[in-house]
């Protein structure tokens, strides 16, 4: 479509956006029920933060953030139509494959919420009520979904909540206790801190090529079979193994092709695609925002946008753009945006989901196959293990720098970081730095440049020698 | 060999029935918590306790999985001594056969790390009699504590955690009538924080209830002696995963239950919550423990210093001031007696 206008690949900021849109939708651009014009999100859902971002100028990405700006209005209508709605919270990609082989039942995660004060640039109070439940500017701003929880302005309230426990975050789980302290209810399934198996232990093969002994995948497996209990029991009929298959082979149909576009934007020798447009077609693997069929198409087209730019030579930044690999997701989208301005590009990504882009396994019992994949969490295991997966991909995307985005008061963040940089250093001597990002960096944006630009000016120093 | 937990999850009689020395470190008397020098974020105690890692080639340290701080810090101490390090994943689950299934494979792995630091392989009898011990002291120490002062308390439970021995609980000097029950609730308590004890004495309150994880909390796990001489092991884990009371388990009801017991037993009028840097697990408990107990909390950032800086003391000063002034309200003072019986007091000889 871009093409047809004789438009090339760039980016827009939301008025010239609004702009397009008409001279699109004059063109015959058709678009799902969700569409309309990028512009009206901030006058209708108070998502200030997209005034200050720029976006692809594709019809495909314009379909992406729609998809994604609409969520909330589709869950609740998906209520209104009886459908049942499950709130899974932490394992990040596992429940809501299951959750989604039951017709009729709708996951997300409230996680997500964690991104609305930056895209309502705070003024929905969320983060100030937070602080008044007790749970103040010290933790992760995760803690946005509390309030959501209570307010309802937000997200519909779930008809169960399920949440992993055990390895993980515990900023996460310390705001989820604090949750079920609200009122709200939580069946919570362990999480065993993944290990190299022993010398001689049983293993087995985890998604990504990692190993796990087979006891942890076994335990895992256990506490699937609780949750899957659970499932069947929101919806008064057993979730089958068939259907469990059936909704594998789905999950992977998004994850097929998250993989190709990947392949295909980090690979390019020019970026055909933004960071962020990369980021939320990441995102949308975790719970397929809330509709797998259309993910499925959103990611398609976005694919088909992505091949025939490459195939085209096209490129949306410039060609000597330095490759850059981001660690953990960014608190404020802006930040992505501002690397691309001072002249980087992502070439590869670890938003703390990796484990929600591989392939699940298809010849497997479909909870080993569940629990091998919940298991592969890079969250759950070591750090060097993290580190190990970041370096690979870091060679493979030839990326000339690294930065771990830290999301403040998150407890994991403060080692990681530190042991991803130091492996990265010394295994592909790649240049890093590791920049905090609260939910609206505006204040810091200053710092966050010249760290940024500090970054950027030693991996083209790089190049010279 | 002297192998070192980092809590007390973690069971000691166990190592102890591999025939080597098992010592908490929080007790460790060169746990250097100022030297630790934490970056943004990270837990002092978990720094300070890599830091004692590499200083000591001689001996090893059991981590537990039961928080962030202590998992990446364990990442830490694998790089620098793999074959010392040992993380033992407890599960913050309870209620469910995995969590069992769990808690005993970790409990042989943690076997087979220890034989292959030179422990020897655990014999019935000798575990069935070190869980008997344990019952024993455990339960004593316990019972002790109304008599007792927190400071000298503090020393029998670190001593207890050291070396497995039994201190004498000699019954300790009256504080004032007046001075305020409080309960010390949150993390590890190290040796070098036990300043904070006397701090809060010297401000007008006492430390009825020292519900830190280096406390009376620690001293809860007891095991079936009638399952252990079938199954020593399964009383172990019974024993732990039966009885431990902690902020991580999931939901974390236990805690809450325990503490209300406590409370109400002590007439506690205050909660002091104290944390060490970057404890999500802990601060996030705060509020949530105002409305359950419907009590004034003070939270106290653990610092490097032994808890009593002059901004914690101007803190606990005006902290116990309030208490001081509401009990002066009749009604309030009318709950500021002398405790009842310690609840663990009465505990059955022979536990659940």
């Amino acid at each position: 479509m871009s093409e047809s206008l004789g438009d090339a690949p760039r980016k827009l900021g939301l008025d010239a956006w609004d702009q397009r849109y008409a001279a699109l939708r004059q063109a015959g651009l058709s678009e799902p029920e969700y569409g309309g014009p990028l512009g009206r999100h901030v006058f209708e859902r108070g998502d200030l933060r997209l005034r200050h971002l720029e976006f692809d100028n594709s019809a495909a990405a314009l379909r992406l953030w729609n998809f994604l700006l609409t969520e909330n209005e589709r869950l609740r209508q998906a209520r209104t139509r009886g459908e049942k709605i499950v709130g899974t919270m932490k394992d990040l990609g596992t429940v809501p494959v299951m959750a989604y082989a039951l017709p009729r039942v709708r996951a997300f995660y409230p996680d997500g919420a964690w991104w609305t004060p930056c895209l309502m640039e705070c003024s929905d109070g969320l983060l100030q009520q937070a602080d008044l439940q007790g749970i103040d500017g010290s933790f992760c701003p995760v803690r946005a979904l509390l309030p959501a929880f209570e307010t309802e302005a937000h997200f519909p309230q779930p008809d169960w909540l399920v949440c992993s426990t055990g390895a993980v975050c515990d900023d996460f789980t310390a705001i989820a206790q604090r949750l079920e302290r609200l009122g709200h209810p939580i069946c919570w399934w362990e999480m065993p801190r993944r290990r190299s198996p022993d010398p001689g232990e049983p293993a087995c093969t985890l998604p990504g090529g990692g190993l796990a002994p087979a006891v942890q995948v076994q335990w895992v497996r256990d506490e699937l079979e609780r949750v899957r209990a659970g499932l069947s029991g929101l919806v008064g009929q057993p979730l089958t193994d068939e259907q469990l298959r059936d909704g594998i082979r789905e999950a992977n149909r998004v994850r097929r092709l998250l993989g190709a576009l990947r392949e295909a934007a980090h690979g390019a020798p020019s970026a055909p695609l933004p960071a962020l447009e990369l980021l939320v077609a990441e995102m949308l693997t975790l719970h397929f925002c809330s509709d797998r069929d259309e993910t499925v198409a959103v990611l398609a087209e976005l694919l088909v946008e992505v091949q025939t730019r490459c195939a085209q030579g096209h490129a949306v930044l410039a060609a000597n753009a330095v490759r850059v690999y981001w660690v953990n997701p960014v608190a404020d989208l802006r930040v992505l945006n501002r690397l691309e301005e001072w002249g980087g590009r992502v070439c590869g990504s670890d938003y703390m989901f990796t484990h929600a882009l591989d392939l699940i396994p298809e010849t497997l019992p479909p909870l080993e196959a569940l629990a091998r994949t919940a298991l592969a969490d890079p969250m759950v295991g070591p750090t060097a293990d993290r580190a190990e997966r970041i370096v690979a991909e870091c060679r493979a995307w030839g990326a000339e720098a690294l930065v771990v985005a830290r999301i403040p008061g998150a407890s994991h963040c403060a080692r990681e970081g530190a042991i991803i940089r130091e492996e990265v250093r010394a295994k592909v001597g790649l240049p890093t730095i590791d920049l905090e990002i609260p939910p609206v960096c505006d204040a810091m944006l200053p710092t966050l440049d010249s760290r940024l630009q500090a970054l950027l000016e030693a991996a083209r120093a790089r190049r010279s020698t | 060999m002297q192998i070192f937990f980092s809590s007390p999850w973690i069971p000691a009689e166990w190592i102890r029935a591999h025939g080597l020395e098992a010592r908490a470190l929080g007790f460790a008397p060169d746990l250097d918590l100022a030297a630790a020098r934490p970056g943004a974020g990270v837990c002092a105690y978990a720094e300070a306790v890599v830091g004692w890692l590499e200083r000591h080639a001689e001996s090893a340290a059991v981590f537990a999985s039961t928080c962030d701080q202590m998992r990446r810090a364990f990442d830490i101490a694998t790089r620098r001594a793999p074959s010392r390090s040992f993380l033992f994943n407890v599960p913050a689950t309870w209620q469910t056969p995995t969590a069992g299934q769990m808690f005993r494979a970790e409990l042989e792995r943690l076997g087979r790390f220890l034989e292959a630091l030179g422990g020897r392989a655990p014999q019935a009898e000798d575990l069935v009699r070190r869980l008997a011990d344990s019952n024993g002291k455990r339960r004593r120490l316990l019972a002790g504590a109304p008599r007792c002062r927190a400071h000298a308390y503090a020393a029998a439970v670190a001593r207890f955690h050291w070396d497995g021995s039994e201190a004498v609980i000699e019954p300790s000097g009256p504080l004032p009538a007046e001075a305020v029950p409080l309960a010390l609730v949150g993390g590890p308590l190290p040796m070098a924080h036990w300043g904070l004890i006397e701090a809060l004495e010297r401000a007008g309150g006492r430390v009825a209830l020292n519900a830190t994880e280096t406390g009376e909390r620690s001293l809860l796990p007891q095991f079936r002696l009638d399952q252990a001489r079938t199954d020593p092991v399964a009383a172990l884990v019974h024993g732990y995963l039966g009885h431990s009371v902690d902020v991580f388990q999931r939901p974390n009801t236990r805690l809450y239950a325990w503490l209300g017991q406590q409370v109400a037993a002590w007439r506690i009028r205050g909660l002091v919550l104290w944390h060490f840097v970057g404890c999500d697990l802990w601060r996030a408990e705060a509020q949530s423990l105002r409305e359950a107990f419907r009590l004034p909390v003070l939270v106290l950032e653990a610092g490097e210093g032994a808890g009593d800086s002059p901004r914690s003391l101007g803190r606990l000063e005006a902290f116990l001031e309030l208490l001081k002034s509401a009990a002066s309200n009749p009604a309030v003072a009318a709950t500021a007696d002398k405790p009842e019986a310690h609840p663990a007091t009465e505990a059955s000889e022979e536990p659940r």
